[in-house]
């Protein structure tokens, strides 16, 4: 058993990246893999550095490709385990992604978005956002919270193991440079004092009792002969992962409900959108905030309600239409006209979307 | 003024983070909301060095914005990187004695400091950005001096333990620093 930091609710000032291992000792983590690579490195660097207080485990393996295979070792082997990467790393660990979606093991990893493609910037960017809901050989069969902010990845990092380990899909909790490199308060707890249960990691492989005796045997396939066998599999893994949607989804809407002018952003973008609504109500101007918190699943129903409700609608990102196409395909059909404000690895300030939304009232969007 | 908003920029080396994690450490410890993004290329030395400050009484929205309240820019290559962040509304502060020009940038006010040259010929090379952070505490009127001094303690206080005198090199430094500012008549 690890031993906990954080016993009662602790206000502290400190990057993303330090937040994010305090809430993976939160949850109870017993193991990180990682290889470094900027701007995620703080995350090990400060699970390592409060390793001879948590008597927790970490190994810096080869690579991201090791990373991740070394994660889903550890989780075969019982472990509550993760990873974290970013930008070229995220790239090469999708093959262990993608085998973890195909054995239904409960990965987890905290992605902290750079500028793409290839090395890019060690800065900030949102274009990783389809890769880790679609990444790998796959039809992606992830989970995938998005993150606006500290106490975002506190809660939602706490969260993700639990959702991995009780639905049995990868879960990644998306945030970005920004986020990990940032300083501002956030409030540690305890998950027990909010109600929070953490699942339990039973062992995988070479689990406890005799086969057929005392436990059936587990037979975790990665490999199928047959190419109907394989759509069966995938199949019941589609038909799984609707089920469970409508109990994963979620999203968080800003002054959405009368908006004339709906914004539609994920993570720290949808933070900026939030000054932007204050900044354009306070001209007259009805804009609204949806933002997808879950960008795998997409809460559809809520999402679709809000678009139609809308005359106009914004998608924002620091990418070039990632969420949007995403959000596109789920909202076929309805007929509110859009326009987009797109910065390629660049921050979305609220400024920005002031004016392009000042534009839209002057000159409506016709798409 | 509900929020303030502050770009620091200098090239890498020069010491802008450690001065930026300083006033932010001191506006959090005085209970203000914050939000500091540091913000550089893959430059070991060299390069700009860019630190997104801002301190507020509510909670911050926007991690970035477009335009500061407190432009600082201490090389050339700061100015043409960030001259973009200042408007009519800006105080924006260069330092004369590093900068081969004159920031051209729509401001309130234009100032010019010789943090350099004064640690150079009057303290220590070593302490120019602390000579930089007493600019801006007194350009930004946001924060007490007594909150720096505890964050320096902080960051520094073993340091200081060891060598007393840096304390005190310190404490000049910083003073000079808000004396550049109070003289612009801020």
């Amino acid at each position: 058993m690890v031993k906990k930091l954080i016993t009662e609710d602790t206000r502290m000032f400190l990057t993303g990246n330090e937040t994010i291992a305090y809430a993976a000792n939160a949850a109870e983590a017993e193991f990180m893999y990682g290889y470094p690579i900027t701007p995620q490195n703080e995350i090990m660097h400060t699970w390592c550095k409060l390793l001879p207080k948590t008597e927790a485990g970490f190994l810096q393996t080869e690579d991201e490709i090791s990373a991740g295979f070394s994660t889903i070792g550890g989780i075969l082997a019982g472990k509550r385990a993760f990873t974290a990467t970013a930008g070229p790393g995220n790239v090469i660990m999708q093959d262990a992604q993608s085998m973890a979606e195909m054995m239904r093991i409960p990965f987890v990893c905290a992605v902290m978005q750079r500028g793409g493609p290839s090395t890019a910037t060690v800065i900030y960017a949102q274009q990783e956002t389809r890769l880790t809901c679609f990444g790998g050989n796959g039809e992606g069969f992830r989970i995938v919270y998005s993150t606006a902010g500290h106490q975002d990845l506190y809660d939602y990092m706490i969260k993700s193991f639990n959702t991995a380990w009780k639905y049995r899909f990868p879960t990644f909790m998306l945030a970005d440079g920004y986020q990990g490199k940032m300083r501002e308060p956030v409030t540690l707890y305890d998950p027990a004092s909010r109600g929070i249960k953490m699942e339990p990691t039973p062992a995988f492989l070479r689990a406890q009792g005799k086969i057929d005796v005392d436990r059936k045997a587990n037979h975790m396939r990665n490999t199928f002969n047959l190419e109907e066998e394989l759509m069966e599999v995938l199949d019941s893994y589609q038909a799984e992962f609707d089920r469970i949607s409508p109990e994963i989804e979620e999203y968080l809407e800003y002054k959405a409900e009368d908006a004339e002018i709906l914004i539609i952003a994920h993570g720290i973008v949808a933070r900026s959108a939030m000054t932007a609504v204050d900044e354009l109500r306070a001209k007259g101007i009805k804009a609204g905030l949806f933002r997808p918190i879950t960008l795998r699943p997409l809460a559809v129903k809520p999402l679709r309600a809000a678009v139609s409700r809308a005359k106009q609608v914004l998608f924002t990102e620091s990418a070039n239409g990632q969420l949007a196409q995403m959000v596109l395909e789920k909202i076929y059909g309805l007929q509110t006209p859009y326009s987009t404000l797109f910065k390629m690895g660049v921050g979305v300030t609220g400024d920005d979307i002031v004016q392009k939304v000042e534009q839209m009232v002057k000159t409506p969007a016709t798409v | 003024m509900a929020r303030t908003r502050i770009v620091l920029a200098g090239e890498g080396g020069q010491g802008v983070q450690s001065i930026a994690k300083i006033l932010v450490e001191a506006g959090y410890e005085a209970g203000k909301e914050i939000l500091y993004i540091p913000n550089f290329g893959v430059e070991q030395r060299g390069g700009v060095s860019i630190a997104f400050c801002q301190v507020a009484d509510e909670k911050i929205g926007e991690p970035r914005f477009s335009k500061g309240d407190i432009v600082i820019m201490l090389s050339d290559r700061a100015i043409d990187r960030c001259s973009d962040y200042a408007n009519e509304n800006s105080t924006v502060i260069y330092d004369s004695s590093v900068c081969s020009k004159k920031p051209t940038c729509n401001a309130k006010e234009i100032i010019a400091v010789e943090a350099n040259k004064i640690a150079n010929e009057q303290l220590s090379a070593r302490v120019f950005n602390i000579i930089v952070l007493g600019v801006l505490l007194a350009a930004t009127n946001v924060l007490k001096l007594d909150d720096i001094k505890n964050a320096m303690e902080m960051a520094l206080g073993k340091k200081f333990d060891a060598k007393p005198e840096l304390r005190e090199l310190n404490y000049k430094a910083l003073e000079m620093g808000m004396n550049m500012i109070q003289k612009a008549g801020v």
